[in-house]
């Protein structure tokens, strides 16, 4: 059996801000295999950048990874000094933001820029960086490659600084590729563009991708496995489309039911998540998604639930799951979404209103 | 009549709201500036020296221009607590007319480099096209020629006086609250609520005046504080080269020059004058730095 | 060099002329019309101030005498002077250019190496006693008049410590034309230079905790890039596009500066020559030195605008 390229066991990520510690990412833990392209999904503030950023070491002061085990290629990255840490970055592992322009340095030219990334280690030989430069940037299809690399950021167009972004990422041919909602910035059809350069490079490279993405969408078009994160844990993991025919977690189950889908059928109505991600500060006892829940019990408000199997290869961390949920609250019909609608669950002296307020607001905040 | 109707009912609903926002704008950002000990401890001086510079019109120790009323060069003592320069007038009792002359420089500059600015800026701003292109080219012209020789030049040629010297100064100082002005009228006279009022067929001058400058009033209140502390060094300044306001006056610049000549003798003549000057443009600074931070918190870093 | 940037030069020129034209005009006709005349300390009357005054040209009409000066200002030729009968105004500009320049030049390499070196500093400190202390420093700094921080450093320097130092940066009375040596000029450049490099530190400060919060930043380190690559070459040269933008008010303060550093050192140069022409009523000098530094000030803008092109590639003209 192949060993996991990536293993990450029980991270957490804290910002020790003024106003308290925000609890961004809690005990999360996930494999990916040589060569996989895994997704992880949900709402922006939900973790997923930081637990990528806390990957490459790269959370910065107030944040820091409190907690948990980053197994790459059998060494623990958090164990690493600086200098180590820093020749596994962009060497190893490498990683591209969402957008292109301000993620590219304005006064360096694009081939400087990638150079850098070659010469700032020593995998690729020192007379081949150049070459390489130019044959990356036509491996990402960028046009006039040989004159185009000596281009600055502001003379390319935004899909065209995505591609020489992935260039930079790929020139140390890494073992794994971080990818921060690559295509968030871009038009529809440059994000499809660059969706499939990212798919051929992944079958070309070998390189595992980590794709982050608030877009379902996305992760159907590109990876192979799903992680699905809500308040800075993962509720529910899977192969794409399992989670996709029978998502257990509910929140997944309203992700999803929030996307349209051409081949829905019109029962399906289309429905959304009512209320905010909970204050990462002052975090709800119990199952975190308990405030905003249709299907929640008494339970959900007493005890976090533990993620473990519910089907082949599938986890979730919930109560009730939604095979349950379909089995005894009609989840397939109803079109009342709001906390507790489907379970009639409320908790003593709260008002269901009361659950779609955030627990900090600015104002209690700001003292 | 609906059609009528409908663009005042929005023009007063866009009004109140504004209203709101500022007084709650207002509010943080005195809220924001007590928080700032540096600036009001400099509040706190500056209200102290304004106070002694009016005590100095009604009193001093000593006449301010009386000569001999202490042994000339004489250190600080009992009964006279700054010392005295090289004619024997009592040094205290000058610096105290010093402060006087400083903020009178300062907040008159400050008041006509406002009045300038905001004429100037509004009409930039508002009327744009060739109107604006003239006013900016003038406007660059005077930043590229050395503002501090011209006022000297100015005062030379329109002879040494009080008078002459916050006109010089004024005249050119005036840039940055102009330019300032400009730009904020520029991207203010894009909102909706400055189109909604225009839609109503207001007046240009109960736009400008009623909508423009009330919104753009933080920013200019923090570049004119900068316009004090610039006023009185420059006037500082021409005092110390001998060519601002003509003695016995006693600016502070004029006796830092005086102490200068007698550094060997009695430092102390420079030092005081020099004490007091810095002190007050660093109050000034502070006191910027916070209104900045307070009312303008697009600027704040 | 594309031809754009040739045509924006020579606009940049032009627009350089046309300012140098008017200031000198208006200065020209300003100094002229001030009451009394340059002999009114000399006790002339009569006919033999009629004579000084046919001599020097100042009975024409004062059109007339504005278009003599400029047509021989063109040339490089300021005329004669009126206070010291008959001496070339040019060649003694001139030589005070150069002393000047040499006086700015130090204090322009002090605000920038020391501004942007302290700026950097407190940014990466940023909230820690060492960014405290430089901020103060700097506030201080930019409030303290140049002519005190001068003066005092003629007081503990040229008559506190005068035995250590032997008054080192005083220049002799009757200069014989060498320059300034390192010690000569290091009292009066950084007295100069304060004010300046207080603002550059500021600047550089808020510039780079802007920049250093940047994703390209972000970038740079998920690269692998060495830290102190990245601080330099990514955050820096960021960080000083904005610190550019002020060198051209920068130079002339310190052009402005030099006026008072120079008559408190004694410091032969332009500036000292200004307010001495002003004082005695030499007033073609005044007017060539003022030309002088309008022409000095328009050519460093323009050397500021073309620094900002290497320095910006976004920038194109």
């Amino acid at each position: 059996m192949t060993q996991p390229v990536l293993e990450v066991r029980d991270l957490s990520t804290h910002f020790f801000t003024d106003d308290g510690e925000v609890k961004a990412v809690r005990g999360v833990s996930f494999e990916v295999m040589p060569g996989e392209t895994v997704g992880i999904v949900g709402e922006s503030g939900c973790g997923k950048s930081v637990t990528a950023m806390s990957l490459l070491g790269l959370v910065q002061r107030p944040g820091k990874v409190v907690h948990g085990e980053i197994m790459f290629k059998g060494q623990d990255l958090l164990k690493l000094n600086k200098e180590e840490l820093r020749n596994i970055r962009g060497r190893d592992i490498a990683m591209i933001f969402q957008d292109p322009l301000s993620s590219l340095n304005p006064v360096l030219r694009i081939g400087f820029q990638i150079d850098e990334a070659m010469r700032s280690h020593d995998k690729i030989p020192k007379d081949d960086i150049s070459q390489r430069g130019i044959d990356l940037l036509k491996q990402v299809r960028v046009p006039d490659a040989v004159h185009r690399i000596k281009d600055f950021p502001h003379q390319f167009s935004g899909g065209m600084r995505q591609r020489a972004m992935i260039a930079m990422g790929l020139s140390n041919k890494p073992d794994l590729l971080i990818a921060d909602e690559p295509t968030t910035a871009l038009d529809v059809t440059v994000q499809a563009q660059i969706l499939e350069l990212l798919r051929d490079l992944n079958e070309q490279t070998g390189a595992a991708i980590i794709l982050i993405t608030h877009n379902l969408g996305i992760v159907a078009g590109l990876c192979r496995r799903v992680l699905v994160m809500y308040a800075g844990e993962i509720v529910e993991e899977g192969p794409v489309e399992q989670i996709f025919e029978s998502p257990q977690h509910p929140y997944t189950w309203s992700l999803l039911r929030s996307v349209p889908r051409i081949d829905s059928n019109r029962q399906d109505r289309l429905l959304s998540i009512e209320g905010l991600p909970p204050d990462l500060i002052d975090l709800p006892v119990g199952c975190k998604f308990n405030p905003r829940c249709p299907f929640r019990i008494e339970r959900c408000f007493n005890e976090p639930p533990v993620i473990e199997n519910v089907a082949d290869a599938q986890r979730a961390a919930c109560w009730v799951t939604m095979t349950r949920a379909y089995d005894e609250m009609n989840a397939a019909t109803i079109t009342d979404t709001s906390p507790g609608a489907a379970s009639g669950v409320h908790p003593r002296g709260r008002r269901p209103a009361a659950d779609l307020t955030p627990a900090a607001t600015a104002e209690t905040l700001s003292d | 009549m609906a059609v009528v109707a409908a663009p005042r009912a929005d023009q007063e609903f866009a009004s109140s709201t504004l209203v709101r926002e500022q007084a709650s704008l207002w509010r943080d950002g005195l809220r924001r500036l007590r928080r700032n000990r540096l600036a009001l401890i400099s509040a706190v001086y500056l209200i102290l020296l304004g106070l002694v510079a009016i005590v100095a019109l009604f009193w001093t120790p000593y006449p301010t221009s009386a000569i001999g009323v202490a042994q000339i060069y004489s250190g600080p003592s009992g009964s006279h607590l700054l010392g005295a320069d090289e004619l024997g007038r009592d040094l205290l009792s000058r610096l105290m007319a010093g402060a006087q002359i400083s903020l009178s420089v300062g907040l008159l500059s400050a008041a006509i480099v406002l009045g300038i600015g905001v004429v100037v800026g509004l009409t930039a701003g508002y009327f744009r096209g060739w109107v604006d292109g003239i006013i900016s080219t003038v406007i660059n012209i005077f930043y590229g020629i050395p503002a501090l020789l011209v006022a000297l030049l100015m005062v030379t040629v329109l002879g040494r006086s009080f008078t002459n010297v916050v006109i010089a100064i004024s005249a050119t100082v005036w840039m940055d609250v102009a330019r300032l002005v400009r730009g904020q009228t520029l991207s203010l006279r894009e909102r909706e609520y400055v189109e909604a009022a225009r839609a109503s067929g207001a007046r240009s001058g109960k736009i400008l005046f009623g909508h423009i400058l009330p919104n753009a009033l933080g920013p200019i209140i923090v570049a004119v504080t900068f316009v004090i502390p610039s006023a009185i060094l420059f006037e500082a300044f021409l005092s110390y080269l001998g060519v601002g306001i003509p003695p016995p006056t006693p600016t502070w610049g004029a006796i830092a020059s005086e102490g200068v000549q007698a550094l060997r003798l009695s430092p102390h003549i420079l030092l005081f004058p020099s004490i007091a000057l810095s002190l007050t443009l660093l109050a000034f600074n502070f006191l910027g730095d916070g209104l900045r931070d307070a009312f303008d918190p697009r600027q704040k870093r | 060099m594309t031809r754009g940037m040739l045509t924006y030069i020579g606009q940049r020129l032009l627009l350089i002329a046309f300012t140098v034209l008017v200031v000198s005009f208006v200065v020209f006709l300003g100094i002229h019309s001030l009451p009394g005349n340059t002999f009114v300390n000399e006790r002339v009357r009569g006919a033999s101030l009629a004579l000084l005054l046919h001599e020097y040209g100042l009975d024409r009409p004062v059109l007339v005498q504005y278009w003599d000066f400029i047509s021989h200002a063109v040339q490089g030729n300021f005329g004669v002077s009126i206070v010291n009968r008959g001496e070339a105004i040019t060649p003694i500009v001139l030589r005070e250019l150069s002393v000047s320049a040499e006086l700015g030049g130090a204090a322009l390499l002090l605000t920038i190496g020391m501004g942007v070196t302290f700026g950097v500093i407190a940014a990466l400190r940023q909230n820690t006693w060492v960014d405290y202390s430089l901020t103060t420093f700097a506030i201080i700094g930019y409030s303290v008049p140049s002519f005190v921080i001068a003066s005092l450093g003629v007081l503990i320097f040229g008559v506190w410590l005068f035995d250590v130092t032997g008054g080192a940066f005083y220049y002799p009375l009757t200069w014989d034309g060498t320059y300034g040596t390192v010690v000569e000029l290091t009292v009066p450049a950084v007295a100069l230079g304060l004010f300046t490099s207080s603002l550059v530190a500021r600047i550089t400060r808020a510039s780079m905790l802007d920049v250093i919060h940047q994703d390209y930043v972000r970038t740079a380190r998920a690269k692998g890039v060495k830290n102190r690559v990245v601080v330099v070459r990514h955050a820096l040269r960021n960080a000083l596009i904005p610190v550019t933008s002020v060198l051209g008010p920068l130079i002339i303060s310190i052009i402005t500066g030099s006026v008072v550093i120079e008559n408190i050192f004694g410091i032969p140069g332009l500036g000292k020559e200004f307010i001495n022409s002003i004082l005695s009523h030499d007033y073609n000098v005044t007017v060539a030195v003022f030309t002088m530094y309008a022409l000095l000030v328009g050519v460093a803008n323009l050397a500021v605008d073309l620094t900002y092109t290497v320095i910006d590639p976004r920038i194109r003209y």
